[in-house]
C-alpha cells in the first residue's frame, strides 16, 4: 500500500526553553492534522523521534506522553531513538506500517529540548550517541569524533579549511530566507574559519547550534487518503537505512559513510530514480565535513569531491545539485529527534512550490538524516503529487 | 559510573605491559575486546593475543568544549591510532601537544589512572624517528 504525507508542520528551531516537549509536540502535530483534515482518532499510531529527552528533561517512555497530549491517549504509541537519526527512523517506520497493510494512517514526529542544559552537559548528552568506554571515556566528544573524521578526510584528499567553511557560508546564507530557522545572518568564510575552536580542525560555525524545536508529518495510504478525499503534499517514493559499527575507530574508514551509501542505495532502487534524478536535497549537515561526506554517500559527488558542491556554488538554491536550501542544521538548527521530520517539511514545501528558498521545478526531493557519526542512516525519497 | 570489569581487564593488561587484542582464528582479524562475533568474517573462534602496543596516528583533534568529566582539563589532544596488528583505538596524547603530532607518525599504547572513574586510554609520540605510512590499506 503506497505511502503518502497528508500534511506537515514545525515549530521554529532555536529557544524554546520555556516550552515542554509536550507543548512543542503538541503544537506541531495538531497543526499537521488540522491542516490534513483530520483529527487524533483517525491515528492508528503516533510515533515519537527523541534523543535525549531521558538525560534532559528526565522523562523517558514519550510515546504515551505526547500522544495523551495530542489526544489521542489509547492510540499505539512508540518513541524511536537512533541518535540524530531518531526522525528519519521514525518516519520511515510509519511508511512501513502504511505499506505493509497494518496502518492507515500514522503521525510521525519528532521534537528535541536542548537549550535547558548548559553546552557541557548538552555535549555529555549528545556524546551518548557514541561508545562510552572507547570513545567517550577518553574524552572524546561529538565535535571531537567529527573532528577526527575532517583531519582524515582533509589529509587524504587535500581540502582546506576553507573549502569545508564554504558548506557553513551556503547553508547560514539559506537560513536567513526561512522564518523556521534558528540563525538569521549570514557568515564569511573567515568568519567561520576564525570562530572559537571546539575540536580542531572544526570550530564553532562549522558546528550546528544547540536547539529546541518540533515536527510532525501524517503519513497515510492513498487509499486512505482517496477514501477521506485528503489532499496530500508528497508522495513517499522509497525509504531506505543502514547502520555500521557505533564506534568510528571500527569502522574500515573514518572519512566516509558508508551507512548513509547503503541506505541511499535501497532508496534509489525502491523509488526506480538515480541521483542524477534529485532536484533537492536535505541532508544531515551537523558539521561542514558532514555535508561534504554525505554528497559523496548519495553518489552526488566521487569521494574527495564533496567539498567542490559549495566552493563552486553546485549545491546552492540555483545550483545543479541544491542542498539544504531550508539552511540545513547549520543555519537551520538542530532539535536532534525532530531533524529527520524537519527535513520532510521543508521538502514537502519544495514540491509544492512554496518554499522561501524554492528550487525552480522540484520533483523528486531527498532527506538524508545520520545518527553517531555514521551508525545509523535513512534516505527518504519523496515526489510531488 | 559503573565500570565493566571487561574495561579494567583491558586497561589494566596495557598498564602491566602485556596489552592484549581480540584475533580471530579463521581470518586472522584483530579486534577490540569484548566481542562474541569477529567483525570482519563472522566466526566466533576469538582468541586474546598480545599487542605491540605501538601503532601510528591516523587522525587527531585538540578539544576545547568538552563534557563535565574533563570540566577544566581543556585543551587536550585525543588521537586516533592504527597499533600494528591492525586494531584502531583512540586515546589522550601524552608527553606533546596537538602541534606537535601529525598523521602518519608513530605513537606508544599506555594508560593512566583516573581519581574519578575508569582508566585513561593514553599514547605518547615514540622515540623512533617519524615516517608518513599512515594511508590504511583498506580506507
Amino acid at each position: 500500500m503506497p505511502a503518502t504525507i497528508a500534511s506537515g508542520a514545525s515549530t521554529t528551531y532555536g529557544d524554546h526553553a520555556e516550552s515542554s516537549s509536550r507543548e512543542l509536540f503538541g503544537e506541531v502535530a495538531l497543526e499537521a492534522l488540522d491542516s490534513a483534515g483530520l483529527t487524533p482518532t483517525d491515528l492508528d499510531a503516533v510515533y515519537v523521534g527523541n534523543f535525549m529527552g531521558d538525560l534532559i528533561e528526565d522523562q523517558g517512555h514519550m510515546g504515551p506522553l505526547l500522544a495523551d497530549a495530542i489526544g489521542a491517549p489509547e492510540t499505539a504509541s512508540v518513541r524511536f531513538e537512533s541518535a540524530c537519526a531518531s526522525g528519519g527512523a521514525t518516519f520511515r517506520q510509519a511508511v512501513l506500517a502504511i505499506e505493509s497493510g497494518a496502518a492507515d494512517a500514522v503521525l510521525a514526529g519528532g521534537v528535541e529540548l536542548m537549550s535547558l542544559a548548559d553546552i557541557e552537559h548538552v555535549t555529555d548528552a549528545l556524546a551518548n550517541a557514541a561508545d562510552e568506554m572507547y570513545e567517550n571515556e577518553q574524552g572524546l566528544t561529538f565535535p571531537g569524533i567529527y573532528a577526527l573524521m575532517a583531519r582524515r578526510y582533509m589529509h587524504e584528499f587535500d581540502v582546506s579549511r576553507e573549502d569545508l567553511a564554504a558548506v557553513s557560508v551556503k547553508n547560514h546564507a539559506n537560513a536567513v530566507a526561512n522564518p523556521l530557522a534558528q540563525f538569521q545572518r549570514e557568515l564569511t568564510v573567515e568568519e567561520v574559519v576564525e570562530s572559537k575552536p571546539i575540536a580542531t580542525p572544526l570550530a564553532l560555525y562549522d558546528a550546528c547550534p544547540v536547539s529546541d524545536g518540533a515536527s510532525a508529518v501524517v503519513v497515510v495510504s492513498e487509499a486512505f487518503a482517496a477514501a477521506r478525499d485528503l489532499d496530500p503534499v508528497a508522495s513517499v517514493l522509497g525509504t531506505g537505512q543502514s547502520s555500521d559499527a557505533l564506534a568510528l575507530h571500527d569502522r574500515g574508514s573514518i572519512s566516509r559513510t558508508p551507512a548513509a551509501a547503503r541506505a541511499a542505495q535501497e532508496a534509489y532502487r525502491e523509488a526506480g530514480v538515480t541521483v542524477n534524478d534529485v532536484d533537492v536535497a536535505e541532508v544531515h549537515d551537523c558539521f561542514t565535513i558532514a555535508e561534504v561526506m554525505a554528497l559523496e554517500a548519495l553518489g552526488a559527488y566521487d569521494p574527495g569531491a564533496g567539498a567542490r558542491g559549495a566552493v563552486d556554488g553546485e549545491t546552492a538554491v540555483d545550483g545543479s545539485f541544491p542542498v539544504n536550501p531550508s539552511g540545513g542544521l547549520l543555519g537551520k538548527g538542530h532539535p536532534v529527534g525532530a531533524t529527520g521530520i524537519g527535513q520532510l517539511v521543508e521538502l514537502t514545501k519544495q514540491l509544492r512550490g512554496v518554499h522561501p528558498n524554492q528550487v525552480t521545478d522540484a520533483a523528486v526531493a531527498l532527506a538524508h538524516n545520520v545518527g553517531g557519526s555514521g551508525a545509523s542512516a535513512t534516505v527518504t525519497i519523496l515526489g510531488g503529487v | 559510573m559503573t565500570v565493566p570489569a571487561w574495561y579494567d581487564t583491558f586497561t589494566d593488561a596495557i598498564a602491566a605491559g602485556e596489552p592484549q587484542c581480540l584475533a580471530c582464528a579463521a581470518c586472522g582479524d584483530a579486534s577490540l575486546p569484548p566481542r562474541q562475533v569477529c567483525p570482519a568474517c563472522g566466526s566466533t573462534e576469538l582468541t586474546a593475543e598480545p599487542l605491540s602496543g605501538r601503532g601510528t596516528i591516523l587522525s587527531f583533534t585538540e578539544i576545547s568544549v568538552t563534557t563535565p568529566k574533563f570540566h577544566g582539563e581543556t585543551p587536550y589532544t585525543v588521537v586516533m591510532s592504527e597499533l600494528d596488528e591492525g586494531v584502531v583505538l583512540s586515546g589522550q596524547l601524552r608527553e606533546a601537544t596537538a602541534a606537535d603530532v601529525a598523521i602518519g607518525e608513530p605513537v606508544v599504547l599506555d594508560t593512566e589512572t583516573r581519581a574519578d572513574g575508569p582508566a585513561l586510554i593514553t599514547f605518547r609520540p615514540a622515540d623512533a624517528e617519524a615516517t608518513d605510512t599512515g594511508d590504511r590499506d583498506d580506507a
